[in-house]
């Protein structure tokens, strides 16, 4: 797993990058979906790998809301930046531990009636996402951090030049 | 998202569910509802038309797990993420009553999901409506 290169200066409330605020409400799920569209649509990321991320956010967020909260009030916070070749979005809550990084991945392998039980949620955000990170967050809770590698080596070097100027 | 039901004859009585929109955590059971409406009102083969989703999470393959299994007069199961879900769809194809659920014309990205989780292989999928309906019985 590939570590942020400045995700501890990242925090709640604090990132200059475009962020989100919902209440963990299944019912603002789209409103999440239509943010993470529009700012990975800002960083031109591809319109196929758009929507590859905006499921796994979905899924993420699902996660955090059904599974972290349990029904219990409470908020999420998404920030999408880009990374050299790598979108990133953090998501940040205040729901009891959680670290979906830990479940076990199903053997595809196997006979389905081989199979593991487990989250098929957890399992799409680890398809689509070419990283997957877990850490609690310095104000307490939990931060996970999704990353896809998409962009090419032409909009690197446009991003170097950008962090040079 | 709405959800629109239609009546078929053709060898059989098809109900035809229609899905526009997107299929999330917050909607999926609604979805549910409606299939479980129209068991109750006496459908027993249904056509899942998902041409028209737009965007669908796990949460619609739960829904069409769990019309599957009403439609063989099953209990739907308790709403929830996994993997079990697919083990009890696997017996229901060894027993193969999976041919009163079908879809029709999923888009690519809706597509791609039932691929991946593997539960494309549990429905039989047709791209045109006359011919899915004629499928049935």
């Amino acid at each position: 797993m590939t570590t942020p290169s400045h995700r501890s200066e990242l925090s709640p409330g604090n990132s200059p990058h475009p962020t989100i605020r919902v209440s963990a409400d299944v019912q603002k799920l789209a409103e999440i979906r239509h943010f993470v569209e529009a700012s990975a649509d800002a960083l031109q990321v591809e319109p196929a790998v758009v929507r590859e991320v905006v499921l796994a956010v979905d899924e993420a967020a699902t996660n955090i809301i059904l599974h972290g909260y349990q029904g219990q009030a409470g908020f999420i916070e998404i920030s999408i930046e880009r990374q050299g070749v790598s979108l990133v979005i953090h998501l940040y809550d205040q729901a009891p531990p959680f670290d979906p990084t830990q479940v076990p991945a199903p053997d595809l392998t196997l006979p389905l009636e081989e199979r593991p039980v487990g989250k098929l949620g957890v399992y799409l955000i680890r398809h689509f996402m070419d990283d997957v990170i877990y850490e609690t967050s310095p104000q307490g809770g939990n931060h996970l951090i999704l990353m896809k590698d998409c962009f090419n080596s032409y909009n690197r070097e446009e991003n170097s030049n950008d962090h040079n100027d | 998202m709405t959800i629109t039901i239609d009546q078929s004859r053709g060898n059989i009585p098809v109900t035809i569910l229609g899905v526009q929109g997107d299929l999330d955590a917050s909607n999926y059971q609604d979805v549910i509802d409606h299939a479980v409406q129209a068991y109750e009102e006496g459908t027993r083969d249904i056509l899942i038309d998902m041409s028209e989703i737009k965007f669908m999470s796990s949460s619609g393959l739960v829904a069409l797990h769990s019309i599957a299994l009403l439609m063989r007069g099953g209990k739907v199961p308790d709403p929830d993420y996994g993997w079990e879900a697919f083990r009890t769809l696997d017996r229901d194809r060894e027993s193969g009553v999976q041919e009163h659920v079908k879809l029709l014309n999923p888009q690519p990205q809706v597509d791609r999901s039932l691929e991946l989780t593997g539960l494309k292989q549990f429905f039989e999928i047709y791209t045109d409506r006359d011919t899915a309906l004629a499928s049935f019985g």
